[in-house]
């Protein structure tokens, strides 16, 4: 037992808690008493103080600092890749340095968190079925549409898109893993974190938070104490999410394989490399607003106090700085999904490559500066509105370049409409409808006719929905046989698709008519005149609910026992497929050679990238490569 | 030497050499990059405590100074002591890439013990003021300012000290300075961010 405790684990992070929570007492209430306040043991105090640093001391328990600390102690460090790779499921629940291994973690985690928000999702649907109070109280009903939001926001879509890239940039840009390895580790581990604190909140007297995912202050400040384990969960998510881009960036641009010249790097690659930009640039603006709404709460600062002279509407302004920018987060790596898909099953190049990736640059720099279309019934200065109406209505531009390019792509190609086709031609078909509504508000006097209503519940679920989720569902079946050596079953992936497709649009497009009549969105109650409409949306909600368990349903079972999955079973070129499913333990052998472009099908005779196989002798003797093999 | 001994498939191959060295795609050192992006990431994380600061100083027009008026002189003096660590900072990295050991020595501890004594004067200027966050907003972007700050110190005096740690065990040398020039890196930005901090908060 002694020996299990010192090494670095659950039993050495179940202890670590313990002395977390021990620490954080004795902080708390030696503070207090050095300050001489009375009482000296404060429940919120000690809950607050607990929040930031309890996880930190979970994470020393769990490994995460183990090797860093031993560097920086000075004392002799090892790197026997010990804590490379996985022999066994066990290995998942450990700290690992792997891409791939990290990759798995992230998608599965997120994928937890999403049958749980999608679950209160469920909820919210149950309560709102007829007028009325159904099974919640509205307080209850406040903390369920908050937490679903915040979950797959932070839990779901942005994390998820960190674990596919995780999995299979290093292998297309031919690096043997990420830049930094420990703290990619580390940045995987913040995220479960901060989603039990999410889940917690429940726990905690007044309710969880229920300000919204926006937590707009200062209700966000006057709320019960759940509100601060958003408050400091956003903390660890945000950080999170900071290290793994910081990681991608490094990662690509100072491990690309000979030959992998920008211009030459899969749309994937690029989409991440704009999404990780942005995210190192805005994320720190929420973590910000967060601090000031904990400093507020905490410490009684005033900078949302409009007694003491703060300002409310700040608090949006430094919000929308980071969260406008990331619905950008939350769409562009699904962007590379869907132009990996597209082209491969079209068996054409992708249509304006070049355009691609500037429009990718381009909405990196207009996403910063249309913040404040978010707000333009805040009360915010109104000259402020024309500009940002204009600059929203361009942001649309780089956009429609990708969805026409997107279009062009399919023209004349040779489709093949397997379940990853059918969801990345789904996605095309969503988005653009979400883009529509989405260039629909941009409009100042149609926004202020729709400010929370539910047609901006419709527009937000038409990209987050119709177009994260349906690109984060192509992404996971076209690398599902990469990933796991084995293929799906795709009549059930087929079925997924179109259950999901129809009652999906069953359940979002009714509220764009609803929203328009003008009914509220964040209320639990609502006016008989919308009461069929909510029945039907209730219903076909909860088919859209179901129809993800036959997805759930056919990865666990093709994994378990699926046909065993070849190499390339879709005919790609990009090098991740070059090389064994799943990949070997260091990805290659030799680092790859890239000599031509990633899309050039249906070009006789194209290859974009030498993969070293010395089963294949595709590389020269003497390369290197068969070392060690005689 | 086992891989010999073993007629060993591609799999099992793997385990007995490491992966394979990565392609150097770009000039830049991965680590100093990874610093610099990280930098980036803080001086946004400033950014948003400095739109605060606009927002309640300007737009809304709550009273600056808080208080009776901030101590100039102290901030000042302050400024001018975390500059010179600056400047020892860097004596520290050229010696490190000279090779000469007490060179790195004396300038890190002089680098560790002047950031040490910024974060003194800062704590004592704190209990001098007279008013406190909770006083009013501009008192409260004082502090959120001068603390987020303060606490960058904080975090670049433990990496020096890890540095230092390093160095009095003959760890570092010419050959082996990134684990110093990182640190060293984050410090100049600190230093740098006083300046920006000082100039907003005391000087306009």
């Amino acid at each position: 037992m002694a020996s299990k405790i010192r090494q670095a684990g659950w039993y050495r992070a179940l202890a670590f808690t313990i002395l977390g929570i021990a620490v954080c007492i004795g902080l708390s209430t030696g503070l207090r008493a050095a300050f001489g306040l009375n009482p000296v043991y404060d429940g919120t105090a000690v809950l607050q103080i607990s929040l930031l640093m309890v996880p930190i001391f979970f994470l020393g328990g769990i490994g995460c600092f183990d090797y860093w600390l031993r560097w920086a102690s000075g004392r002799k460090v090892v790197d026997d890749h010990a804590d490379h790779g996985a022999k066994s499921w066990k290995d998942y629940f450990k700290v690992n340095t792997d891409h791939k291994v990290i990759g798995i973690q992230y998608i599965c985690v997120s994928f937890f968190f999403m049958f749980v928000g999608g679950l209160m999702a469920m909820l919210v649907r149950a309560e709102l079925a007829a007028p009325g109070r159904q099974f919640v109280d509205p307080n209850t009903y406040n903390g369920l549409f908050s937490v679903h939001a915040t979950l797959l926001i932070f839990l779901f879509v942005i994390p998820v898109f960190a674990g596919i890239a995780n999995y299979v940039l290093p292998l297309m840009i031919g690096a043997p893993d990420m830049a930094f390895p420990r703290l990619n580790a580390l940045s995987f581990w913040m995220l479960p974190l901060a989603g039990v604190m999410m889940l917690l909140s429940f726990l905690a007297p007044g309710g969880s938070f229920a300000a919204g995912w926006t937590a707009y202050a200062p209700l966000s400040v006057d709320a019960p104490i759940g509100q601060a384990f958003f408050t400091i969960a956003v903390q660890f998510a945000g950080a999170s999410s900071i290290a793994t881009a910081l990681n991608f960036l490094v990662t690509i641009i100072t491990m690309r394989a000979p030959g992998m010249t920008f211009f030459r790097m899969p749309l994937l690659v690029w989409a991440n490399f704009s999404t990780s930009l942005l995210v190192v640039i805005a994320t720190p603006f929420i973590a910000a607003s967060q601090f000031m709404v904990l400093l507020d709460r905490a410490l009684g600062f005033n900078f949302f106090n409009p007694a003491g002279g703060g300002d409310v509407l700040m608090y949006q302004h430094v919000f929308w700085f980071y969260s406008h920018p990331a619905v950008y987060i939350m769409m562009l790596p699904g962007f590379g999904i869907i132009s990996e898909v597209l082209a491969t099953r079209a068996r054409k190049p992708v249509f304006g490559y070049r355009m691609m990736a500037f429009s990718l640059l381009a909405i990196v720099l207009l996403g910063f500066t249309v913040w404040a279309h978010h707000m333009f019934v805040s009360g915010m200065p109104n000259w402020v509105r024309i500009p940002m109406m204009a600059t929203t209505a361009i942001i649309a531009i780089p956009t429609g370049i990708k969805i026409f390019s997107w279009v062009a792509t399919l023209w004349r190609g040779v489709l093949k409409m397997d379940t990853p086709m059918l969801w990345a031609t789904g996605f095309i078909a969503m988005f653009t409808l979400g883009g529509i509504s989405g260039v629909m508000l941009a409009m100042v006097p149609l926004d202020i006719h729709v400010s929370d209503t539910y047609f901006i519940v419709a527009h937000i679920h038409y990209v987050l929905f119709g177009g994260s989720l349906f690109t984060i569902f192509a992404g996971i079946y076209f690398w599902f046989p990469k990933m796991t050596g084995r293929m799906f079953n795709e009549k059930l992936g087929k079925i997924h698709f179109w259950l999901t497709f129809v009652f999906f649009n069953l359940t979002f497009a009714p509220m764009h008519l609803i929203g328009v009549q003008g009914m509220p969105r964040r209320v639990s109650d609502y006016a008989e005149q919308f009461a069929t409409w909510n029945m039907i949306i209730s219903i076909s909600s909860f088919i859209l609910g179901l129809s993800s368990l036959i997805f759930l349903y056919n990865m666990v079972a093709s994994w378990r026992s699926g046909p065993k999955a070849s190499s390339n079973p879709w005919n790609s070129l990009t090098i991740e497929w070059q090389v064994s499913s799943p990949p070997p333990i260091f990805n290659f052998d030799t680092i790859p050679s890239v000599v031509g472009g990633p899309y050039e099908y249906g070009v006789p005779g194209a290859v974009h990238a030498i993969v070293g196989d010395p089963a294949k002798d595709l590389v020269p003797a003497g390369a290197g490569a068969t070392e060690g093999h005689s | 030497m086992e891989a010999a001994a073993i007629p060993a498939p591609a799999a099992q191959d793997d385990h007995h050499h490491g992966p394979p060295v990565a392609n150097q795609s770009s000039r830049v050192n991965s680590e100093v990059l990874g610093i610099l992006l990280f930098i980036i990431s803080e001086i946004m994380l400033f950014g948003a405590f400095f739109a605060a600061y606009f927002f309640i100083r300007v737009v809304n027009a709550d009273g600056w100074p808080p208080g009776a008026g901030l101590p100039v002189a102290v901030a000042a003096t302050n400024a001018a002591i975390l500059l010179s660590s600056s400047v020892t900072m860097h004596w520290t990295d050229v010696s490190a890439k000279r090779g000469n050991q007490a060179g790195m020595r004396i300038g890190i501890v002089t680098t560790f013990l002047l950031g040490c004594t910024f974060l003194f004067i800062q704590i004592n200027e704190y209990l001098h003021l007279g008013f406190t966050p909770k006083t009013s907003a501009s008192a409260s972007v004082f502090f959120g300012l001068t603390g987020l700050h303060g606490a960058h110190v904080i975090i670049g005096l433990l990496l020096l000290w890890m540095s230092a740690v390093r160095i009095f065990k003959g760890k570092v040398g010419p050959a082996n300075y990134k684990g110093l020039e990182v640190p060293g890196i984050y410090w100049h930005f600190v230093d740098a961010m006083w300046i920006v901090v000082f100039t907003t908060i005391y000087v306009l």
